[in-house]
């Protein structure tokens, strides 16, 4: 069967008709040739250098140097690392690594069986599943987890309401929880990951195994190697995500007693003086953990093609469960998402209507003080929200348009080198918190020359904007690639070949198969940016304050616990609506054709 | 099997020139950027008005006309009041970038020597103390209210005169609810009696930044860091309940989980205001909890005379009306450091009737980070 993945065989070669590959011009001539090609690639790398890798390199230039950037006595020195490889922080180092690995594995086998379901087979609520995945994406990890300290905590929810809870906190704030926490967050990745590469694959690959006599032994050994780049992707990103989590270190495993390696590189750079050294030392040996399995990625996929998208891409069809099977499929997805999602948005919402929650133990009485206190209280919670979906709206536009440029070059045919080397910088930038980003930040866009030059960007709203598309983009490509990588060459020189320019070519052969993705990839960032944190409290303009930083303030105080409760839901609600309107719009305006090909998802 | 492709159409080598440029002009900015980050390292601590540009908006000399916009990074609950009222009584645009301690520091100490700050407002000398000794704060300099300050005040005045306290609190109170205790401790050495096995509680120092205090000024007055410890492990073996931060711990003692907590001043004294049975105590010795204000040491000389007038006016009749009336069931609960000045009726017993001593911030403060991780280790695990 392995023609059925093959390249279009025959002579008539995607290379063959491009322009850029003329023979027998002279050099000057090839060169003009190139000259555009040239000059987008290189701002491609001038704004990933300036958004990505220069900040990043002030930070990691510390573990060395600290006093190159004024932080320090030694001009070079290795200590940094010995430090790091000692004590607490080695022991943080451990921890992160066993978990990355656990929580990865667990979330693909959970996204795979879940995509498989979904797009597969009839079970119930194959609509709802897809969104639950989503939802699980918008939550922010530092709210799940508060969500359940508000649940289970000794005088929370549950025991308000005469429910004994002090077992279950008892086993949730350990590695349990942390584990639990950080694999549901990683799902979507896993997921989206998957499911896009399931469901473009078709049904033909399956199809023609068992026309050939393929039991389902030798089927799954012709699909799963299909979905191979899709499953070694999802790894990856799962293990980078997790390793570079700081939501979940942060709360619930700060709280319960188990430092991973990010919280310990944020006490380093908490610590006063601030041990910028050992902070970007452990930044250097994340950086390092995740490269690891890319490599590994790279090396299993190296050579091979797994283009399947296509203008003739069929609608897979779908086996039919026994009652049994549905009922088991069903009731395991429902318990699932019960725990990760349910629990944590019904403590935040019950946290944030009782009277008193969390001021004291008087809590009985159901209010909506707290909700009106945000518009009109006097800590003025609106002023943030409002400011934080404006940033929103402008990342995602950016990280969509950026992302896409980007995961192009990366998988564009005979990018080698220069593919694995954006794919370095890209998992780079996942596996660090953005306490690295945010610090890199400072350390780059505030020397004295920026000033000099009349550049100075620290302290404004278009270095946070940039530090959100910053936070987003490495991600956002990353996930892009799956898909892009599966857009056969043949569409668009199709589309070149009946007179489509460049740009129109892209247009209207790739941008309505790639149209969902770019929704997807949209909304996710705009979720992710509304309640970003730890970007937020280093880069925001003063006088201009984000929303998580907002709630991070006031959830501190008695005074304005209450209000700090209800912003959180409420910036959940607009989340989720967003979500709801951008998905039901393109329900209502994009063409039909648009809607049917290319499946990102199905929602 | 999926194929293997024939190799690349064309070279490698060549895709990897935008890359090469790219970085090319990347490393040239790092390598600017340093280059003039030595330049500014090297010229030592006291050149604080060359890199002032960018806080002050070049209007650096100019002071006689229009005022430099000024930046107050704080953690008060009362700071934005105090910024809007200093803006409306002397016509200097201030901004308030009020967040947590921590983000603020990290801030502070990347921005190093151009900094985006004028003015920092937080609770603890000890955080004032580190930036002192990296030579970030304007040293010299002090109020005329000072000289005015009573004793608890005058005391925590630093030698240098880095930074200027400006109110306490107690770092920890003794809180408790007088229908389930009658008789309450009356030292410190009590709680670890087997009368309150089980029914002490307290904050996370790694979490709730006021603890640390608490926890050191225990080890200062029973003579040292191992007799403290001693005290810690006493303690725990008598059933000590921790929780994360003062709303948690309070919450416990409310439903009867625990029944006396040590927690900041002023978090005791606001829970009086939801449940009038809750009252403070305050023990031998209580450690005194400075908030503190800094000025910076690299802003241009004009945006530091408005800082010190801003610092005076903190410390003027009106401003100490605003610090009371900003965050009137938390941080307004302090005590006043000038003399004539009350706290809030609420607070009750006065500073002059409060055992208290003080923790020297340049020991104390370096001790911090293993500290709280000798307590997470010995006395949460």
């Amino acid at each position: 069967m392995t023609s059925l993945v093959d390249e279009p065989a025959g002579p008539p070669r995607a290379g063959a008709i491009s322009p850029a590959a003329p023979v027998g011009f002279g050099f000057s001539r090839r060169f003009a040739l190139r000259v555009p090609q040239l000059a987008f690639g290189t701002v491609v790398w001038a704004v990933l250098a300036l958004l990505l890798i220069v900040p990043i390199l002030f930070f990691l230039v510390m573990a060395f140097s600290p006093r190159l950037l004024g932080q320090g006595r030694s001009w070079f020195t290795l200590g940094s690392f010995r430090q790091v490889f000692t004590g607490f922080f080695a022991h943080s180092l451990v921890d992160s690594l066993w978990l990355s690995v656990t929580c990865a594995l667990l979330a693909v086998a959970i996204a795979l069986a879940l995509a498989w379901g979904v797009q597969r087979t009839d079970m119930p609520g194959k609509r709802v599943w897809p969104l639950a995945v989503w939802s699980l994406l918008l939550m922010p990890s530092f709210l799940v987890a508060e969500g359940w300290e508000y649940l289970l905590q000794p005088h929370g929810v549950l025991n308000q309401f005469g429910i004994p809870s002090a077992w279950a906190y008892g086993i949730f704030f350990g590695p349990v929880g942390v584990v639990f926490v950080d694999t549901m967050a990683i799902v979507p990745f896993c997921y989206m990951a998957v499911s896009v590469s399931l469901a473009n694959l078709g049904s033909e690959f399956e199809d023609a195994a068992r026309v050939h006599g393929g039991g389902r032994w030798r089927t799954a050994r012709v699909v799963v190697p299909i979905l191979a780049p899709a499953i070694m992707s999802a790894l990856a990103i799962g293990f980078a995500e997790t390793i570079s989590d700081f939501g979940v270190a942060a709360t619930l495993a700060a709280s319960a007693n188990f430092p991973v390696a990010t919280y310990s590189l944020f006490d380093a750079v908490n610590n006063l003086p601030a041990n910028f050294g050992a902070a970007a030392a452990i930044s250097w040996i994340l950086v390092a953990t995740a490269a690891i399995p890319i490599a590994l990625q790279a090396r299993a996929l190296r050579g091979r093609s797994y283009a399947v998208l296509s203008g003739r891409t069929r609608q897979p069809s779908r086996r039919r469960l026994t009652t049994r099977g549905k009922v088991l499929a069903a009731g395991g997805a429902s318990l699932l998402f019960l725990l990760a999602l349910g629990a944590p948005i019904l403590g935040a919402a019950f946290a944030s209507l009782l009277k008193n929650f969390g001021v004291s133990f008087s809590a009985s009485a159901f209010t909506l003080a707290n909700y009106r206190l945000v518009f009109d209280g006097t800590a003025g919670l609106a002023g943030p929200l409002e400011y934080s979906s404006i940033l929103g709206v402008v990342t995602a536009t950016i990280v969509a348009a950026l992302g896409l440029v980007v995961a192009r070059m990366m998988t564009a045919r005979g990018v080698g080198a220069v593919g694995k080397l954006i794919d370095l910088v890209l998992i780079g930038s996942v596996a660090l918190p953005g306490i690295v980003l945010g610090a890199g930040y400072i350390f780059a866009f505030n020397l004295p020359i920026a000033n000099r030059l009349g550049v100075a960007l620290y302290g404004t709203t278009t270095l946070l904007a940039m530090g959100y598309v910053a936070t987003s983009l490495p991600s956002q490509a990353r996930l892009m690639v799956g898909p892009v990588s599966q857009l056969q060459e043949s569409l668009l020189h199709a589309a070149r070949v009946h007179g489509a320019g460049g740009a129109g070519a892209w247009a209207r052969s790739a941008l309505p198969v790639l149209s969902r993705l770019l929704l997807w990839a949209w909304l996710l960032t705009f979720a992710k940016t509304l309640l970003e944190y730890p970007v937020s409290s280093l880069l925001y303009p003063p006088g201009s304050t984000p929303v998580a930083v907002a709630i991070n303030n006031f959830v501190g105080t008695s005074a304005h616990y209450g209000e700090a409760t209800a912003m959180s839901v409420l910036a959940m609600l607009e989340m989720f609506g967003v979500i709801a309107i951008g998905l039901a719009a393109f329900r209502l305006l994009a063409p039909r054709g648009w809607q049917r090909i290319g499946g990102f998802i199905d929602v | 099997m999926p194929h293997r492709s024939p190799g690349p159409l064309s070279p490698p080598g060549r895709r990897t020139l935008p890359a090469v440029v790219a970085l090319v002009a990347a490393i040239g900015l790092v390598a600017a950027g340093c280059g003039s980050t030595k330049s500014s390292s090297g010229s030592g601590g006291a050149a604080s008005g060359s890199s002032s540009a960018a806080t002050s908006g070049g209007s650096a000399g100019s002071s006689t006309s229009k005022p430099v916009p000024l930046v107050l990074y704080a953690a008060e609950g009362y700071d934005a009041a105090e910024g809007a009222a200093f803006q409306k009584a002397t016509g200097i645009p201030t901004t308030v970038d009020d967040n947590s301690t921590g983000p603020l520091t990290t801030k502070i100490e990347a921005e190093g020597r151009n900094p985006h700050w004028d003015l920092f407002w937080v609770d603890g000398a000890t955080v004032f103390a580190g930036l002192d000794q990296l030579h970030l704060l304007l040293k010299g300099w002090e109020p005329s209210a000072t000289s005015n300050y009573n004793a608890v005040g005058a005391s925590l005045v630093p030698a240098d005169k880095s930074y200027i306290p400006t109110g306490v609190t107690m770092a920890a109170a003794l809180v408790y609810n007088t229908k389930l205790v009658k008789n309450p401790p009356t030292a410190w050495a009590q709680l670890t009696e087997s009368q309150w096995k089980g029914a002490v509680g307290m904050n996370d120092p790694s979490v709730s930044g006021p603890t640390y205090p608490y926890v050191a000024g225990i080890m200062q007055q029973l003579g040292g860091v191992p007799q403290g410890e001693a005290f810690f492990q006493k303690l725990k073996a008598n059933g000590l309940h921790i929780y994360q931060t003062n709303t948690n711990t309070l919450q416990a003692l409310e439903t009867g989980v625990i029944k006396l907590a040590t927690v900041q001043s002023s978090a005791g004294i606001g829970a009086g205001f939801g449940n009038k049975d809750i009252k403070v105590e305050y023990l031998k010795y209580e450690t005194v909890l400075p908030s503190c204000l800094g000025i910076s040491a690299y802003v241009s000389k004009q945006a530091q005379a408005e800082a010190k007038r801003f610092v005076e006016f903190v410390l003027s009749p009106a401003g100490q009306r605003v610090m009371q009336s900003g965050d009137p069931h938390g941080d307004s609960l302090f005590f006043p450091l000038v003399n004539g000045e009350s706290p809030l009726p609420a607070v009750g017993t006065p500073l002059a009737d409060i055992p208290t001593q003080n923790l020297n911030p340049y020991v104390w403060g370096p001790r911090e980070n293993s500290l709280n991780s000798w307590f997470t280790s010995h006395i949460i695990q």
